[in-house]
């Protein structure tokens, strides 16, 4: 399957869950990691599976690589039906009220654009006492598997 | 031979740039060099012990020296260990990343006076620092002087109840400090009008979570600005509580002199009505930093150029910035000066590199610096996620346990 890992990070903590991700599927599936901030929303594919991995800064905004990609799809709205992504967010509780907004933005972003998600998103707490490779791998292979279903018959 | 690399210091911004020189050229040789036996810079001693999540960042500098080459070399002293420009004379290229660890002094009269504590003197205290002084007595009414998210980390440590600190890294003595304080108000004071204030909507925000505090913001003004609007809606939804301890956010006062006679027991401000002068039992300044002097900063910085210094010299982080910007800005930086040292780059296979070291006692390595973490993190006490080795020597014997074994 043709995957692409998009991270949006500021401190770099999602780009290396993404680069985790890209090496624990890499022998199976042709796999890269892709800063947000290097991605246009025109080059979304539907014969591409996106594991989104964000974190979240400031007040429960988006991280600053993410940041350039939100106002693209605000400024391109791109239709996105038949693109399927998953998406996995990281924050920390002790921000309880905003906890995890980053993703959660970025979530409604792209099913506002029709796109459709596959699976629950996650939400790391960077104060938990769990690594966020331990709860990712496990969700990027429940995604696989589900976008081996989807994706099978978008083609 | 790609080239050797020498970053002095192993904070966030000479690991940031370690990461980002390795990952545009991994077979570079990248040694980060620091006084202290450990790594991590402020992430270990600044960051609030109460803010493990934002220490999450060191599983990412692990990896550097795990699994992309970076070498640690702790407890060397650059300018008196190992002279800067020897320094140069071993490696292609020098970084200077040693951070601003000295308090900025409140330039007025008084302030000399016993009872007169920086934030910085103060967070190595806390955070047990191997240099740290002897935690102070504060009194029953301390007074904060500066309104950056420095300031409102202190405020919320002193304001915070025992049972607060689960979870924390705070140490057995600092722990045991903080509950014999006897700390009844705590009154914080700002230059600024609210509005313009340096402290982070969030950190306000977080104010709001404290158990035992009854909140009074006075003169907080208006503004037009949005974010300004945010920050005066998180200081509203302060105010009130019914806690034992009283906290007061004060604006608008700029201190003129510190009074006392063999102790700080008051500071006069200067206001926009005229002066006002508030009684404390002890001053804590977080007005920012600056250099110890151990480097001469001033005169490496005056043909600073984008990190640029001098020929195969450079410097980032809050050494190159001033003590300004988080974690995140450093990681800012790192990008684009990784580039500029590798495009300037010119590899001598003659120099010496970590070679130039040789000769020095007790360096301690990455190994060293696992089994102190180790040790730290295997017994902690109930509610406490690690506690600190504390002292230089005892940092060392772990360090070197290897060695003798
Ligand atoms: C009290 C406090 C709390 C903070 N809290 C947060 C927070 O919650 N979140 C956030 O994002 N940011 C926070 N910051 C800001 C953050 O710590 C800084 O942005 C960051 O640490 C700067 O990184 P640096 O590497 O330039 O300096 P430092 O972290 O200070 O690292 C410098 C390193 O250089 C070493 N060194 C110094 N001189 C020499 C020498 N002569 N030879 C060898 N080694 C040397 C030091 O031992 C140190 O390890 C806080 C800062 C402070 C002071
Ligand atoms: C200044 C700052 C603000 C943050 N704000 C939030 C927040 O509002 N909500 C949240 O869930 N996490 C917040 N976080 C936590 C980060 O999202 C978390 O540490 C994450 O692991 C960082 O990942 P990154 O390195 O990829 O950016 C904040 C962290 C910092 C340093």
């Amino acid at each position: 399957m043709n995957i692409q890992v998009l991270y949006g990070t500021e401190t770099g903590n999602a780009e290396m869950l993404a680069e985790d991700i890209v090496a624990e599927l890499e022998a199976d599936h042709a796999v890269a990691a892709v800063n947000l901030a290097d991605f246009d929303p025109s080059e979304f594919d539907t014969g591409t599976l996106y594991l989104m991995v964000c974190s979240t800064y400031g007040d429960g905004e988006l991280p600053a690589s993410a940041q350039p990609f939100a106002e693209k799809m605000a400024a391109g709205k791109p239709d996105l039906t038949g693109v399927h992504f998953g998406i996995f967010g990281m924050g920390d509780r002790e921000y309880d009220e905003t906890f995890n907004g980053g993703p959660a933005t970025l979530a409604a972003l792209m099913t506002a654009a029709g796109a459709t998600q596959l699976g629950e998103r996650i939400a790391h707490d960077a104060s938990g006492a769990e690594m966020a490779e331990d709860l990712a791998f496990p969700w990027a292979e429940d995604i696989v598997a589900m976008a081996g279903d989807a994706l099978g018959q978008a083609a | 031979m790609t080239g050797q690399i020498a970053i002095i210091g192993a904070g966030p911004s000479g690991c940031f740039l370690a990461q980002a020189l390795l990952k545009a050229q991994p077979d570079l040789r990248v040694d980060l060099i620091d006084r202290l036996p450990v790594p991590y810079g402020l992430v270990r001693y600044g960051v609030a012990a109460d803010h493990q999540g934002t220490k999450g960042v060191t599983r990412q500098f692990a990896r550097l020296f795990e699994r992309q080459g970076a070498r640690f070399f702790g407890n060397v002293s650059i300018g008196s260990d190992v002279g800067l420009e020897d320094l140069r004379g071993a490696y292609d290229a020098v970084v200077l990343a040693a951070g601003l660890s000295a308090d900025r002094r409140l330039e007025i009269p008084g302030s000399d006076l016993p009872g007169v504590h920086g934030a910085g003197k103060l967070t190595r205290a806390l955070y047990e620092h191997p240099e740290a002084e002897a935690l102070p007595e504060l009194g029953a009414r301390p007074l904060i002087v500066g309104n950056g998210n420095v300031a409102i980390d202190l405020l919320r440590l002193l304001a915070k109840s025992p049972e607060e600190l689960e979870g924390s890294d705070l140490g057995q003595g600092p722990t045991d400090w903080l509950a014999a304080s006897g700390i009844e108000e705590i009154t914080i004071t700002g230059r600024s009008p609210a509005a313009a204030a340096k402290f982070d909507t969030v950190m306000i925000k977080e104010l709001g979570k404290l158990a035992d505090v009854s909140i009074r913001v006075m003169d907080a003004g208006e503004s037009d600005d949005p974010d300004a609007q945010k920050k005066l809606a998180a200081l509203d939804a302060l105010e009130g509580g019914a806690g034992a301890r009283r906290i007061t956010f004060r604006f608008g006062l700029t201190p003129v002199a510190v009074e006392g006679t063999d102790r700080a027991t008051a500071v006069r401000f200067a206001t926009a009505q005229g002066e006002e002068t508030l009684a404390c039992t002890s001053v804590l300044t977080a007005i920012g930093f600056d250099t110890p002097g151990d480097l001469p900063r001033d005169a490496l910085l005056r043909e600073e150029r984008d990190g640029g210094l001098a020929e195969g010299l450079y410097a980032t982080g809050w050494f190159r910035r001033g003590p300004r910007g988080t974690i995140p800005d450093n990681r800012a930086d790192a990008g684009a000066l990784a580039e500029r040292i590798l495009g300037a780059l010119s590899p001598d296979p003659g120099k010496v590199g970590a070679g130039i070291l040789a000769g020095l006692d007790e360096i301690t390595d990455y190994d060293g610096w696992c089994r102190i973490d180790s040790a730290e993190t295997a017994n902690p006490p109930p509610g406490r996620c690690r506690a600190k080795i504390t002292t230089r020597e005892g940092m060392l014997g772990l360090a070197r346990q290897e060695d003798t074994q």
